[in-house]
């Protein structure tokens, strides 16, 4: 004889929310049958938000229904969700609907419009329950109420294995009775910093797991919402502090004797300092062209574009299309000033680990300072950054351009310095009239190098080093090796 | 005087709805669900019918199925609406005399009215 007991509770499942991101965020999705308040003024995302919910939860086979108080009209919203990916009009009757519960509400307070929500978790078997204006339900009710309302559908959202998102445009700074109840409380903002406004998304309170903390941007375009977790909250592990032993070529015979590895260290990062024209890119080039299959190479560029870096490439006698073409090189371009910093990291990581690319190059750091709204997460962002890339075995070269022309002194910005393992100092000085390329080695973590002042020739060959840079009477102060980087100077050992 | 009986969930778009054609000369109710809505028919035998589709408890197909089953809405017209596609309802229901894809003007729906029931 078979019992009709059942005792077989394991731990909550997790909900896919099917918002690229979120369930990153979220340590793999909602909580099955949890009640969640989604919060945020009007404009922010909240209405779409919900709605990805419930078609995610649709195209998986499950049903959903979106309840409305005082909201938008639902031939409205179908209107503005048809013209987003996701939406899917298959979805309904059956497994999808909209529902106005505002009559039962006006009439029979909260307990009518919790006879209304019960009766549609009951009879439309649905997974996932929108509650669209909480504030309208919350109106006249007392806290008490409002704290009973929110305990009831908890206990009928796990007797029906039903998901309960709860949208409200209340005040975010207020401490409201509901917030206390519910098992999680999440936040959209849309903030403007100067001309430019940046959409956000912050889990400020998660039952039952630990959710990567603090705002991470996300983007709302034709396939709704895609948060990008912020990479610092991302990757917080420790950064590998692995020594390297094997030298990834530069790409520059020359420039490779100088460091007694032969090389730059594998899985190290470098940053080439100089102003405009010393050669920060062509140095770059070098680097990618000398990637094959087995070292895939990626050059993420902000200002130069793939036909004017592939020119470039050719008219120091390297052509990059076959390179292209066999796989072993690919560009990637992000124009500044628009793109979500976070998102530009996402999309990097996700080419690096497509092609197991292991040279990179990034031409133009300040890029990712035209695209940062908190410009002082910078040195977090890029620390972050490098450690994840450094942990995936890349060695990576970035430029930073410097304002000045002719200079001694370099000002890195963001701790740089203290962020990257190898330093290359670019400059151009006078010498009998003429111009010359200077480079300076400045650090080098894991190798021994020649210091000094190495002169650099640039020609239809690609670049090399041609020897010394001697200072005699006449050299312009300009050709000091003083760069004075911020931060802690790198001791001698490193 | 012809009947009418607008069912709609939200509620506004009902009121407003029967407060227009009241002013166009017809008798107006409304209803929020099919359920009030087959109660409120039973009692005032509209001419004609203008129901939503996607409604708590009983839906706008749900509704007119039941009118259709019985003989003393013989002579009801229904038009029905939603903001849905007709193509997505039609498997559902179709025993409609109308179809209005939400939102639509006001005019498209008393020309329809009188096309139906006069004036």
């Amino acid at each position: 004889m078979t019992s009709s007991t059942t005792d077989n509770v394991g731990p909550i499942e997790r909900l896919r929310s099917s918002v690229p991101g979120l369930d990153q965020i979220l340590g793999g999705g909602l909580f099955r049958t949890g009640v969640y308040i989604i919060q945020g003024l009007p404009g922010c995302g909240k209405t779409i938000l919900a709605n990805q919910v419930c078609y995610g939860h649709v195209a998986e086979g499950g049903s959903a229904v979106y309840v409305t108080l005082l909201a938008e009209s639902h031939s409205r919203m179908i209107q503005h969700l048809s013209t987003l990916s996701f939406f899917d009009v298959k979805a309904f009757p059956d497994r999808l609907a909209y529902i106005s519960a505002f009559h039962e509400l006006e009439s029979a307070g909260l307990k009518g419009l919790m006879g209304v929500l019960r009766r549609e978790m009951r009879t439309r078997k649905v997974g996932v329950l929108v509650l669209d204006g909480l504030v309208a339900a919350s109106e006249g009710a007392s806290d008490l109420d409002l704290k009973k309302f929110i305990h009831e559908l908890q206990s009928i959202a796990v007797l029906q294995d039903c998901t309960v998102l709860l949208l409200t445009s209340g005040n975010i700074h207020r401490m409201a009775a509901e917030h206390t109840m519910v098992d999680g409380l999440i936040e959209l903002e849309d903030k403007l910093f100067d001309a430019r406004s940046e959409r956000s998304i912050q889990v400020r309170k998660f039952r039952g797991a630990g959710p990567l903390r603090g705002k991470h941007s996300l983007r709302i375009d034709n396939d709704g919402i895609t948060v990008f977790p912020r990479i610092e909250a991302l990757y917080r592990g420790p950064s590998q502090e692995s020594t390297s032993e094997t030298p990834t070529p530069s790409g520059i015979d020359s420039l490779d004797k100088l460091l007694a590895m032969g090389g730059i260290p594998m899985a190290s990062s470098t940053v080439i300092v100089g102003s405009s024209g010393t050669g920060k890119t062509t140095m770059c080039l070098q680097f990618l062209h000398a990637s094959s299959a087995d070292e895939p190479g990626l050059h993420l560029s902000f200002f130069e574009g793939p036909a004017r870096l592939r020119s470039k490439a050719r008219s120091l006698g390297m052509e990059l299309e076959p390179l292209e073409a066999s796989g072993a090189v690919e560009i990637m371009w992000q124009a500044p000033g628009e793109a979500l910093l976070d998102e530009t990291a996402e999309r990097l990581l996700a080419a690096v680990a497509r092609r197991r690319v292991r040279r990179l190059v990034v031409d133009g750091l300040s890029g990712f300072l035209e695209s940062a709204v908190y410009p002082e997460r910078l040195g977090r962002f890029l620390g972050a950054l490098v450690s994840e890339l450094r942990s995936r075995g890349v060695t990576v070269l970035m430029t930073l351009e410097t304002r000045d022309v002719l200079t001694s002194v370099v000002s890195m910005p963001w701790g740089v310095s203290s962020l990257v393992d190898n330093l290359f100092f670019l400059r151009f000085v006078h010498d009998e009239g003429q111009v010359e390329r200077l480079l300076t080695i400045i650090k080098m973590r894991d190798t021994d190098y020649e210091a000094g002042l190495h002169r650099m020739r640039i020609s239809d060959q690609g670049m090399h080093i041609a020897g010394t840079y001697r200072a005699d009477g006449d050299v312009i102060p300009s050709a000091q090796p003083a760069a004075v980087p911020e931060g802690p100077k790198p001791s001698p050992s490193n | 005087m012809k009947t009418i009986l607008v069912v709609d969930d939200e509620l506004g778009s009902a009121e407003v709805l029967s407060l227009i054609l009241e002013e166009e000369g017809y008798r107006a109710f409304c209803a929020v669900n099919g359920a009030l809505a087959l109660v409120q028919a039973r009692e005032v035998v509209p001419d004609l019918v203008v129901v939503d589709y996607m409604m708590p408890l009983m839906n706008g197909a749900e509704f007119a199925r039941e009118l259709r089953a019985d003989p003393q809405f013989a002579h009801t017209r229904i038009i029905l609406n939603s903001g849905l596609p007709e193509a997505a309802i039609r498997d559902h229901f179709d025993g409609y005399d109308a179809f209005l894809r939400k939102p639509f003007k006001v005019e498209t729906l008393l020309e329809l009215v009188e096309r139906f029931i006069g004036r």
